[in-house]
């Protein structure tokens, strides 16, 4: 458990990405996940990449930081393309590698889906890069309102992220102190066997469960006391608004969708 | 908490699995993966705030904590890996709902034990059939791999996605016996207060 975890992976900024309705950012990166699989040329591809890199470019987060973000998913990105080059066998023989023949196919097919995996997890990450996990919670129980008339428990699941979010750091916090306390009775969390390490997380989970059940009472009876009375006529402390900005964003990305639908083949 | 109303105890069901859901989270992050299987099968312990959730309150209330830790992954960690998130939810469900029903079914450890071995069966079972029906075609579609042959699925499921179950079930076994033992009688304290 590192400090990045913590805090998600937000960075905090002032663009016109992070100023956005978090739910526009939502329905865009939604639609912009279908699109991306009618893309079927070179000039469908550069559009596509050409928006992407815009969009990255305006979060105006250090590129860098954004490709490290996407390091866990690197190795499936040329799993893929290895994948193509080895299996495909359309088109021309390009050149050999060890005289294993490599087909002109398989190295625009391989490059073309990888290319589609790659603006898809760049896109998708720049919304928890430029969004607080609380705002994305707002923009879902936002979104998921028409879900109320079939009796689904919209606000419920909304105040349960928000409370989940709100004890991260505070059980996390809890957890140490549990572990350091446990370690200096002498409980031993990182020799022995996978037998003798599975039970050491046992004296971990006693006292973490028990209190965090102690918490759930304490702040039941103090929401209660303060006079909560589930979803109905609840204010709140952050609206969200859709601006002039947000529509722009709208226009902008309907105009790519539309020029992408033309220039495909 | 014989005095509180209705209304109340269903805020402090709400809010306990909030933070069951929370803790799920915090040990899923505390993964390993096993030697022998790939690297994308990791064993972790996140499924234990749901037994305990669904053994004080009903199956539901396990699948709420495993919908929480994964909607709380997913907003952590973005959206690069859907389909790995949804078999999570999904081997999580599999496994909690069995051992929590013939639990409230038998009550005490031995009826807790057939039930882990029970989970873990279905599970493995479970979690094989989705895996070459729709969790595999739907990884190739999405990576854009030219669709599996049946020979493929068939050794990923019976050499990785099967033993990997099993294997899970027991460690999370080994882990839930003993820590249901100590928690044993202040469980069937909150679940007297939660009926």
């Amino acid at each position: 458990m590192n400090n990045a975890f913590i805090i998600g992976q937000y960075v905090p900024g002032e663009s016109i990405v992070h100023r956005l309705d978090p739910r526009t950012k939502m329905i865009i990166i939604f639609l912009f996940v279908i699109v991306v699989f009618f893309a079927n040329s070179v000039w469908s591809y550069g559009l596509l990449t050409v928006f992407s890199l815009l969009c990255a470019l305006t979060t105006r987060i250090h590129f860098s930081y954004i490709l490290k973000g996407l390091t866990p998913v690197w190795f499936l990105i040329v799993f893929t393309l290895l994948l193509h080059l080895i299996v495909t066998k359309e088109g021309d023989v390009l050149f050999r590698v060890f005289s294993y023949p490599i087909y002109s196919g398989a190295v625009a097919q391989g490059a073309a889906i990888s290319l589609r995996f790659f603006l898809l997890i760049m896109v998708t990450s720049l919304l928890t890069l430029t969004t607080t996990p609380i705002e994305i919670t707002d923009a879902i129980e936002s979104l998921l309102q028409p879900l109320k008339k079939v009796k689904f428990p919209v606000h419920e699941l909304a105040l349960m992220m928000s409370i989940s979010l709100r004890f991260i750091p505070t059980l996390m916090q809890e957890t140490e102190k549990i572990s350091k306390a446990q370690a200096s009775r002498g409980v031993d969390f990182r020799t022995g066997t996978a037998k003798e390490r599975i039970q050491a997380v046992v004296p971990l989970l006693v006292p973490l469960f028990i209190s965090a059940f102690k918490r759930a009472e304490e702040l039941a009876m103090a929401m209660e006391a303060r006079g909560y009375q589930g979803g109905e006529g609840r204010t709140k402390l952050r609206e969200l608004k859709t601006g002039r900005l947000d529509i722009s964003v709208y226009a902008l990305f309907a105009v790519v969708v539309i020029l992408l639908f033309i220039i495909r083949d | 908490m014989a005095t509180t109303t209705k209304q109340s105890s269903n805020l402090l069901k709400l809010i306990i699995l909030a933070l069951l859901g929370t803790i799920s989270m915090m040990l899923m992050f505390l993964n390993f993966p096993l030697p022998m299987l790939p690297q994308y099968l990791k064993v972790d312990f996140s499924e234990v705030p749901a037994l305990i959730a669904s053994l004080i309150f009903s199956p539901g209330a396990g699948i709420i904590v495993e919908a929480v830790k994964n909607l709380l992954y997913l907003i952590y960690t973005g959206a690069g890996d859907p389909i790995g998130i949804a078999s999570n939810f999904l081997a999580g469900v599999l496994f909690v709902v069995p051992v929590s029903m013939l639990y409230h079914k038998f009550k005490g450890v031995k009826s807790l034990v057939s039930g882990l071995v029970t989970g873990t069966v279905v599970m493995a079972v479970g979690m094989g059939l989705l895996n070459y029906f729709v969790l595999l075609p739907a990884y190739s579609m999405f990576m854009g791999w030219e669709s599996m042959s049946d020979q493929v699925k068939l050794v990923t499921v019976t050499g990785g996605i099967l033993p990997f179950n099993v294997i899970k079930g027991i460690v999370i076994g080994a882990l839930f016996v003993p820590l249901f033992i100590k928690l044993k009688p202040w469980l069937e304290k909150k679940r007297m207060a939660a009926s």
